[in-house]
């Protein structure tokens, strides 16, 4: 076997780009910086961590395409893409989390946001189960230990306790999975797989390889009904490592899952675009998308916390994605993409306002909302961007999302076969969807403050980061070809 | 010998079963004809030696031995790579040296931050 | 010489996955269902071994390497979670973890 190891290295310049960015922010936390303040020192990480980020991003943009290490990695332009859109929600991220009271240990927590993003990195280009498997346990163990990040709550160590035993649950289950897959086709990398499972029929022991895979990835996102730990993490996570996980994770995610199921499983795929489908592996993923669809959104409509409401919300949208993957393969991978990557910006700005307005009180019930537009203009224009974003209302980004994956579902054989009636299911849920959303923008924008509330201040690097994330929203709304031209 | 493969096994599980019985039964066999019970404090104590136990068997650990726990976990399984990496050196390239190095450096580089931050340290 | 057939390995594998399955759907001590998830690793390693050996292909053997590491990473993480919690709330069943509501 002829391995490169240059070639190699080479290609993981992005990655190793974070590991050194982290590295350097531990080593100069542990010396010059010892004695500083935690605000400080948190600071100095940030960018660092920033720098560390684009130069990830440069070398994304710059790298060549093509199989890597004998096909181990696979660089096209559904991993260029992931990767510029996970680098930049991480970007973000900073911004949340430089709003956020600094914790006990600030240059861990950045350190760790680096390594769960050299995770994604990887997640996006892994052509091959092993790497697959490395990648989401390298992104998931960072996720673990940031959401149980702020030790001075108990709610923090215990959505951290509960994402931990649902991921790893979800891991055993992929390895499971994996394994038989293995068995079965004698290989664990996914062109050969494909190759071997264009000769097979649809064995029991696929069938249960294929539902084990499934499950795991309907775990790690968040799709009913696998759903249960999202609430609890979301609520009880720092504001910083909720928007990671709700954003960065997700887009990596849904990049690996559709990577995986139509590059390895494409063979087995069945079909949902008539009435009578062939079985397969598309048609389970139909049922998880309309159940997380109907869940998410009548599970948010009961919700007063307005985390657990971004929760039931992103188990909806999981839906959506679904939908989006399911259509990837006659559409291409662009529309879920698309909205992954959207839906990710505004779920991050959506923290982002929640992390500054929990600056100058606690901000978990909608209530807490009330009257932000007196306490700060910029704060509460933003989160309505993010929130009508997310309830896809023109011309934000999310309305094109929500567009070009229900019309790329509507195409697969129209109003004839299962895609079809999820891609209704989808649309007249989004308009129930639009009731929470509201409650939410009203309190913000028409409610009155409370009358012990002080105006909110919003500190320059969060300033900049809503700004970017809004502003970034409208640009792709306006003008999808941005992102849509990156395939 | 044209036995069932799992033959062995059964005689093994026959064995290991039949040879604490036979103990067991003799020890009960001489404590009825022998030595009836005569059970006294000094008797039950957990060390018969002379040295009084105090407190309970059951006690809390200090969170602390986890720490070392792990530390230990992760260079007991950096062996795992570094012995099939040893046995194959002789035919790998100077690629696999370096990758095999940046892997030891990572690690090395955990270790000297758990010492910096003092978990080393027996509090 | 024993030759046990692939089906042996790979019912034993799932055996011992859908005990730790069931361990961590219904134990309530958090370290217990801890080691059941431990189980389930196990249980894949034991059929990716079994694979790599009928299959002639060294694949498996490669990847139950790496899950044994991922093990080990998980446990770090895993423990310090639950240390952490016990220090915050002084218990570690999972009926009294309940400050995040439904």
């Amino acid at each position: 076997m002829n391995l490169d190891y240059a070639g190699l290295f080479h290609a993981l310049r992005p990655e190793t780009s974070l590991v050194v960015g982290a590295l350097i922010i531990l080593g100069l936390d542990l010396s010059i910086f010892r004695r500083h303040t935690p605000v400080e020192r948190l600071n100095l990480a940030l960018w660092i961590g920033a720098l560390a980020v684009l130069a990830a991003a440069a070398h994304v943009w710059f790298a060549p395409e093509g199989p890597v290490f004998g096909g181990v990695l696979i660089l096209d332009k559904l991993a260029m893409a992931t990767r510029l859109g996970v680098l930049g929600l991480t970007l973000l991220t900073f911004g949340v989390a430089s709003a956020a009271p600094a914790p006990r240990n600030p240059a861990e927590q950045v350190a760790i946001i680096l390594f769960a993003t050299t995770g994604f990195l990887l997640m996006a280009a892994a052509q091959q189960l092993l790497l697959a498997f490395l990648a989401l346990e390298l992104a998931s163990l960072s996720l673990y230990v940031l959401a149980g990040f702020d030790k001075t709550r108990p709610e923090s160590a215990e959505a951290a306790l509960k994402y931990f035993l649902f991921g790893g649950m979800a891991a055993a289950f992929l390895l499971f999975g994996f394994s038989l897959i293995y068995g079965l086709t004698g290989s664990i990398e996914l062109p050969q797989i494909a190759g071997q499972l264009f000769h097979v029929t649809l064995s029991p022991l696929l069938v249960v390889a294929l539902v084990m895979v499934l499950v795991a990835f309907g775990f790690k996102a968040a799709a009913a009904p696998f759903h249960l730990w999202a609430p609890d993490v979301y609520e009880g996570a720092p504001t910083s490592s909720a928007a990671l996980i709700a954003s960065a994770s997700k887009l990596a995610g849904f990049t690996l899952f559709a990577r995986l199921f139509w590059r390895e499983f494409g063979a087995v795929a069945g079909s949902v675009s008539s009435a009578h489908g062939e079985p397969g592996w598309l048609p389970a993923v139909a049922v998880i998308a309309a159940v997380s669809m109907l869940i998410g959104n009548f599970g948010a409509l009961a919700q007063s916390n307005v985390r657990r409401l971004l929760a039931y919300s992103a188990i909806a949208h999981a839906g959506n994605l679904l939908l989006g993957v399911i259509a990837a393969g006659d559409a291409g991978p662009a529309p879920f993409y698309y909205y992954a990557a959207t839906y990710g910006l505004a779920t991050v700005g959506a923290f982002g306002v929640i992390a500054v307005a929990e600056r100058a009180g606690p901000c978990q019930k909608i209530t807490d909302l009330a009257g932000l537009h007196r306490r700060s203009p910029l704060l509460a224009g933003c989160l309505a961007v993010f929130v009508l974003s997310l309830a896809g209302i023109p011309p934000l980004a999310g309305f094109f999302g929500k567009f070009t994956v229900f019309s790329a579902a509507l195409q697969m054989g129209g109003l004839a076969g299962p895609a079809g009636w999820l891609a209704m299911l989808a649309i007249a849920l989004s308009a129930l969807a639009l009731y929470y959303y509201l409650v939410i923008l009203k309190q913000a924008l028409v409610a009155k403050p409370a009358p012990d509330a002080a105006p909110i201040a919003v500190p320059a690097i969060a300033k900049l980061a809503l700004v970017l994330a809004a502003g970034l929203i409208v640009l792709f709304g306006v003008n999808p070809s941005l992102l849509l031209g990156l395939f | 010998m044209d036995a069932h493969p799992y033959a062995f096994l059964a005689l093994f599980a026959a064995i290991a079963v039949a040879f604490p019985v036979i103990l067991l039964s003799v020890a009960q066999l001489w404590f009825r004809f022998f030595q009836p019970a005569k059970p006294s404090a000094d008797k039950g104590a957990a060390y018969e030696c002379g040295v009084t136990p105090t407190g309970d068997s059951w006690i809390q650990f200090k969170a602390h031995y986890y720490l070392y726990a792990i530390l230990f976990l992760i260079f007991d399984v950096e062996l795992l790579f570094l012995l099939p990496f040893a046995v194959a050196f002789t035919g790998l390239s100077a690629g696999a040296l370096a990758t095999m190095l940046v892997f030891i450096f990572l690690l090395a580089e955990g270790l000297v931050w758990a010492w910096h931050r003092g978990h080393l340290e027996w509090k | 010489m024993i030759h046990a057939t692939l089906h042996a390995y790979v019912a034993l594998s799932a055996a011992l996955f859908a005990i730790g399955l069931l361990g961590v759907l219904i134990r309530r001590n958090t370290l217990v269902v801890f080691m059941c998830l431990e189980l389930m690793l196990v249980a894949s390693t034991l059929g990716l071994v079994a694979f790599s050996r009928f299959n002639g292909t060294d694949d498996g053997n490669v990847f139950v390497f790496f899950i044994l590491t991922v093990a080990a990473a998980e446990v770090a993480v895993g423990l310090a979670i639950i240390v952490a919690l016990f220090r915050k709330r002084q218990t570690i069943q999972v009926d009294e973890l309940n400050t995040l509501k439904h």
